[in-house]
This record gives C-alpha cells, structure tokens and sequence, in this order.
C-alpha cells in the first residue's frame, strides 16, 4: 500500500521528467514548422512582387459617386465597389504614355440586403451570395498577369476565348449545387462549369469569374466596368504613370502596389520578430525546463532515499534476521537494492502513463506559453488576388514520444539506484545483534 | 568421549553505554557435545540472550574464545561470519521472525538462497522439512494466516535448512500458550532424538528447560549451575499404552506396535 503511494508520488516527478522534454520537442516543432510556413510565406510574396510592380489599380472613388449619408446604404466592407464606368475610358487608357496593358474587370454581388438597426439609425447591408467576377479571356493577358485565381481543386482554369463558361469557387457550388461538367444558371442565363478554385478569404471564397463580356450582358451592365488594371512598361515608371492618370482622372481612386509593397515588407519584418520572440521563448523555455527536470530529478532522488531509508529503519528486525540466517551483507545490500529499483521502475512506469496522459496539461502548467500573433491561430495575408496562409502557430500537443519514455525509464532506474545505494549499504552494515534487539 | 560442538573459554562481552560500563558476560566457560540438548537458564538480566548472540555469531565477545565446529569463530570477520551463520548455525526466535510477505515454504527456502543449490532442490528440500514439523499442506501460507505455534514450526524448519551443526534457540516457547510450548519443546526433543540435531535453547520456563538433558544456570553473566534435565522425551523409557520398556530411539512401541514418534505420547 505504502509502496503504492510512493510510486504514484515519484510518478508525478517522473511525469513532469516525461512531458517537460516532451512540450520542448513540441515547441521546438512548432517554431521550425513556422519558420517554413514563414519561409514559403515570404518567397510567396516575392513572387506576388514581382508579377504586380507594374500593376496600378484604378476605380471610382466612392466619393464621387455615393452620397454618404447618415441613414443612407452602406457597403458591407469588402465587397467592393459597386458602381460603374464606362467601357469608352479604356482607350484613353490605352494611349497613356508608359502604359503596356490594360485589364478591364466589372464585378457584380448578388446577394440579399440586411438591415441593421444599430445607434439608432438603419444601416443595410449587402450579404453576397455570390459575386460575378468578368475578366477579359484573352491569353496573353491571363499567362502575364495574376488575373484568375491559381488554386484550381477540381477541372481547369479559364482559358482565352472561353466563353459561355464560368469558374466557380468551392463556396459557389454549394450554393447553387453544382459540380465541374454541370450547368448552372446565373441571373437566368445558363453556364458550363468548368473548374472549381478554392481560397480561405472569405470574399474570394464568393467569387466566380467568367468572360467580361458574358458578365455584362447577364448583369445588363453592357459597356460598363468596375475598376481598370492598369499594367506599365516598367516598375519604374509606375509612379509616374499613376500620378499622371490621377491629374487625368481626378474622379478615379488610384492605387499602386509599390505602396502594397511597403506593406508587404513592414509584414515581413513583422514576421521576423514575431519568430525571433517565439525563438527566444523556446530558448527561455529550456532554460526553464532544464532547471523543472533537474529538480524533478533531485525530488525523485531524495524521495527514493528517504523511503528506503525508513523503510530499511522499519525493517530492521528483518534485516537482523535475513543476517542470522545467513545473508551477507552484499546479499542483503542488493535486496534493498533491488526493491528501490524495483519501485522506481513502477514509478517510471506510472510516470511515463501519466507523461501520456497529462503531458499537454503538465507541459503548459509548466512550461511558458508561445504566443504567436497575439494569440490568432491563423493569420493570413492578401496581395493581389492572393490569399496566402502564414501557417498555423498553434504549439502541436506535447505528447511525448518512445524515446524520451524510455530515456526517462532509463533515468527512473539510475535515480532509483542512486537513491538507495545509502540505505541499502546502512541496511548491509546493520550489526545483527542491534537489530534484532530494534523495536 | 563425545565430540564437542560448542566450546567457549572464559567468554567476556561488557557494553559500553555512554561512559558506564555495563559487564553482561563475565567469563563463561561451557560445552556442548554433538547430539546435545541443552538448556541455558536464568533469571532477567543474566545474560542470556547476550550469551546466546555471542554463540550465534551474531556479536563478538570482548575477550575470550568461541569454538564453533573447531572453529574460532571470535575472531572472525564479518565477511567470514556470515558463512559460519548460514552453514554452521540454525536460529530460532522468541518472535519468529517470518518474513510476513514469504509463504512458509518461501522462508524455509530463505537460508538456502545465497547456497549453490538449485531452485528446486531447494523448493524439496524447504518441503520436506515442514514435513518433518508437521505442516504438509500448509506449505503455500503465510504467515499471517498461521498459529503462533505453527509460526514457530516454520522457524525451526527453516532452522534446519542449511544442516547446521547447532541449533540456537532464543526463547522459543516465550511467545506461545501452553498446549503449543509443550508441542514446540517436544518437536525440538523429538528432532533431537530423531535427526540428532544439537539444540541450545535459552529459556527462563523450568517446564520447559526439563525436557532438556542438561541445563546451565546463568546469574549475572556466570554459568553458576549445571543440573542434569530430565529430557522427558528420552529419559522415561516407558510406553504410554502398554507400559512396556523401550529405547530411547525407537519410534515403535516393540510390545504394542503403536507410533512413540510424537513425544507427547511418551509419558513420564
């Protein structure tokens, strides 16, 4: 009964031997699975640079065409600006000087509006559905621009000259309950699906895209467009050619993604430090656990002495007779010897149970926690038409694995004799005559 | 002259407590012979168990030779005495001192564990000498699950486990009701008689020191005394159910046929 207590006690301290080293692994994983999703995260990015320097987006300020007004419709955030110019503009466009290419893309939600009472004023608000993306199918467009989302999960990606087809996202073929190779009717028109793309932005997620000119006739918005993407020649003229579009178009709103570019770094850096603090807590962590594992290893140590110690004193007698008998004091020794180790084993055992059990409980009980982004377990970035994951930073349970079990057993065992080794030799030096005289 | 066994020569044992001296032996010459029953008698404080402990090896005398099997066994070392424990001596106790998580076959075997005999040789032989005490089918309890006397028969068996040329026995009765003192002191005459195994024991009960065939009076460390016993087992050499003459060591009743084994049939 006695013995059991004691297991269970030094199993605790064999517990904490088990998860401690446990939750660093897991920590350990942690950061270097984060250290590659930032890696990844980062070349995505590059990447993203690189195919929109040139990229100057231009829409109709919302200024300039609504009216804010207290009671007035408000937009949703994020679903864009649904007001329109006309087709007419692009030539001018066209003939801007340091200007390549240009893109025309006219965007249109359907979806229902809601109303909102909220500080005593009526706000409604658009709950999309779905959003119809028109992109002008033309293939030497679509292969040197990120016009068309690049996650395709099922069929293909819009081609140049497609027409009469549509790429829904995976949120679209719920909605309207279709697969790739089936119609679907939108505003009462009829399309073939032809792939489905996938992104974790929600508004993304709304999107099916399809050719501009299929989108304006279902929308009865023919000759109109959303925004225009404007492509220059170079990156380096793109401040040029957007301040000169500007002074063309005092009405528009012009966004270049040099200044996205700024952001992208400042993310970047972000980044960095975020995981250079997660790499220092990991470090402070050890140092922590070091410290946690060296008194667990002296508790375990001193438990197993002081049991065996009273142990070998309420035995005495018994040794006094193992003595007379005819034990020798070796013979007598390795007895003692062997039932510390014995119960040390049971409590590496009982240790290694618990460490399974409660490693993630004990680990974060003991541990320091990795706070990674504030505490979002996803975080997520978007450049262009891009949704990128940085990765979960959620630290992985801290389960322990074979070989810290069987090094803590080891441990057990080496503990287990190092704690019995003195009463185990006071036991083998006891006088028999003393002893048996002992009450 | 029959071979000596135990000789001690001028035996001295003083403890020391603190500064005062305390003198428990005070030069003891005895000797047993091989095949003896003997008993060592005396009051509280005489020294008894003193002496019995220096005989068993179990502490050294401060002065003074002991002459166990021709052996000087007081100048031994612990490294050395061990052996002569295990081979040369078999200890019965006042109190037992079974291992209360052995079964009684377990702790008959406990002495023959650091010998060369194998496992289940040792096993036979722990079996066949609970026979001899008497407790055939008791062989897998333990002893919490025992009588005090059957405890005390499981001590002498395991007293017997190595052959050793002497017995010692601390106060063997000292714990035991009367019907199962008289039963232990009969199996110890009996083995006597039987196995004819040297047998010391330490008593202060004169009932019991009377099955003896000799017994040593100790007073204040000194053998003062040596009386003859009666050793009721041997000595009265008549059958209980016919009357008839017999010999010391027969086991049958020549005239009657009936087991004289069990000395509790043997009356004075």
């Amino acid at each position: 009964m006695r013995a059991l207590l004691v297991i269970v006690a030094l199993g605790f301290s064999m517990a904490i031997m088990v998860s401690v080293p446990a939750g660093i692994v897991a920590n350990q994983q942690a950061t270097q699975n984060l250290t590659a999703n930032f890696n990844k995260t980062v070349s995505n990015m590059q990447e993203e640079i690189n195919k929109t320097l040139t990229l100057i987006e231009c829409r109709l300020s919302s200024g300039s065409t609504q009216e804010m007004s207290p009671s007035g419709p408000m937009r949703p955030p994020g679903s864009g600006t649904e007001s329109y110019m006309n087709e007419s503009i692009l030539t001018d466009f066209q003939s801007t000087e340091g200007v390549k290419d240009i893109v025309p893309i006219l965007q249109k939600s359907e979806g229902t509006n809601e109303t909102v009472e909220r500080f005593g004023r009526t706000f409604t608000f658009l709950r999309p559905d779905y959003t119809i993306i028109g992109v002008p199918l033309n293939s030497s467009l679509i292969n040197s621009y990120s016009i068309l989302p690049t996650n395709i999960t099922d069929g293909r990606n819009l081609q140049g000259g497609d027409s009469g087809v549509v790429l829904l996202s995976e949120n679209n073929t719920a909605y309207f309950g279709v697969g790739v190779g089936e119609k679907v009717t939108i505003r009462g028109v009829e399309f073939t699906v032809v792939g489905i793309h996938s992104s974790s932005d929600f508004m993304e997620n709304r999107n099916l895209y399809m050719n501009i000119s299929d989108a304006q006739a279902i929308s009865n918005l023919t000759g109109k467009i959303s925004r225009i993407e404007v492509y220059t020649e170079s990156s380096d003229v793109v401040d040029e050619v957007a301040s000169r579009l500007s002074l063309l178009y005092p009405e528009l709103s012009i966004t270049t993604y040099k200044d996205r570019l700024k952001q992208l770094q400042s993310m970047q850096s972000m980044y960095t430090e975020t995981l250079s603090s997660a790499q220092s807590t990991v470090d402070q962590t050890q140092a922590i656990a070091t410290q946690e594992i060296g008194i667990a290893v002296v508790a375990t140590c001193l438990i197993t002495l002081f049991v065996m110690l009273y142990t070998v004193r309420e035995r005495t007698r018994e040794i006094g007779t193992l003595k007379a008998i005819g034990f020798s004091g070796w013979n007598v020794m390795s007895q003692f010897m062997a039932e510390g180790i014995v119960i040390s084993f049971a409590a590496g055992l009982v240790g290694i149970l618990i460490g399974i059990i409660g490693a993630p409980i004990l680990s974060g009980f003991l541990l320091p926690h990795i706070n990674l982004f504030g505490g979002s377990p996803q975080s997520s970035f978007r450049l262009g038409r891009q949704t990128t994951n940085v990765g979960s930073a959620t630290v992985a349970s801290a389960a322990p694995n074979l070989q810290i079990m069987l090094l803590a057993l080891g441990l057990a065992v080496l503990l287990g004799a190092l704690g019995s080794l003195y009463p185990a030799w006071r036991a083998s030096r006891t006088r028999p005559a003393e002893a048996m005289r002992y009450e | 002259m029959s071979e000596i066994v135990l000789k001690t020569e001028n035996v001295f044992k003083i403890f020391a407590m603190s500064k005062r001296k305390i003198p428990a032996l005070v030069g003891v010459n005895l000797q047993v012979n091989k095949g003896e029953f003997a008993a060592i008698m005396g009051p509280s404080g005489s020294g008894k168990t003193t002496l019995l402990n220096v005989l068993g090896c179990l502490d050294k005398p401060t002065s003074g030779r002991v002459i166990l099997d021709g052996v000087d066994v007081s100048k031994l070392p612990e490294k050395e005495l061990y052996k002569i424990r295990r081979n040369k001596i078999g200890f019965v106790f006042q109190t037992f001192n079974l291992l209360p998580y052995l079964s009684a076959v377990e702790n008959v075997e406990l002495p023959m564990e650091c010998t060369r005999r194998s496992k289940s040789e040792r096993r036979k032989r722990a079996r066949e000498l609970l026979a001899i005490v008497g407790l055939s089918g008791r062989e897998e309890h333990r002893p919490q699950r025992l009588s005090a006397g059957e405890q005390q028969r499981v001590s002498i068996a395991r007293s017997l486990a190595n052959d050793p040329a002497i017995i010692l026995a601390d106060e063997p009765t000292g714990n035991l009701d009367t019907q199962n003192k008289y039963e232990i002191v009969r199996l110890l005459a009996s083995l006597n008689i039987k196995q004819k195994t040297t047998i010391v024991m330490v008593t202060h009960d004169s009932h019991v020191a009377s099955h003896t065939e000799r017994m040593l009076f100790l007073r204040d460390g000194k053998i003062v005394n040596e009386k003859q016993g009666l050793h009721l087992a041997k000595k009265k050499l008549s059958c209980p159910y016919c009357g008839n003459k017999i010999q010391p060591n027969e086991e049958k009743c020549s005239a009657c046929g009936k087991a004289l084994l069990n000395t509790e049939e043997v009356s004075i």
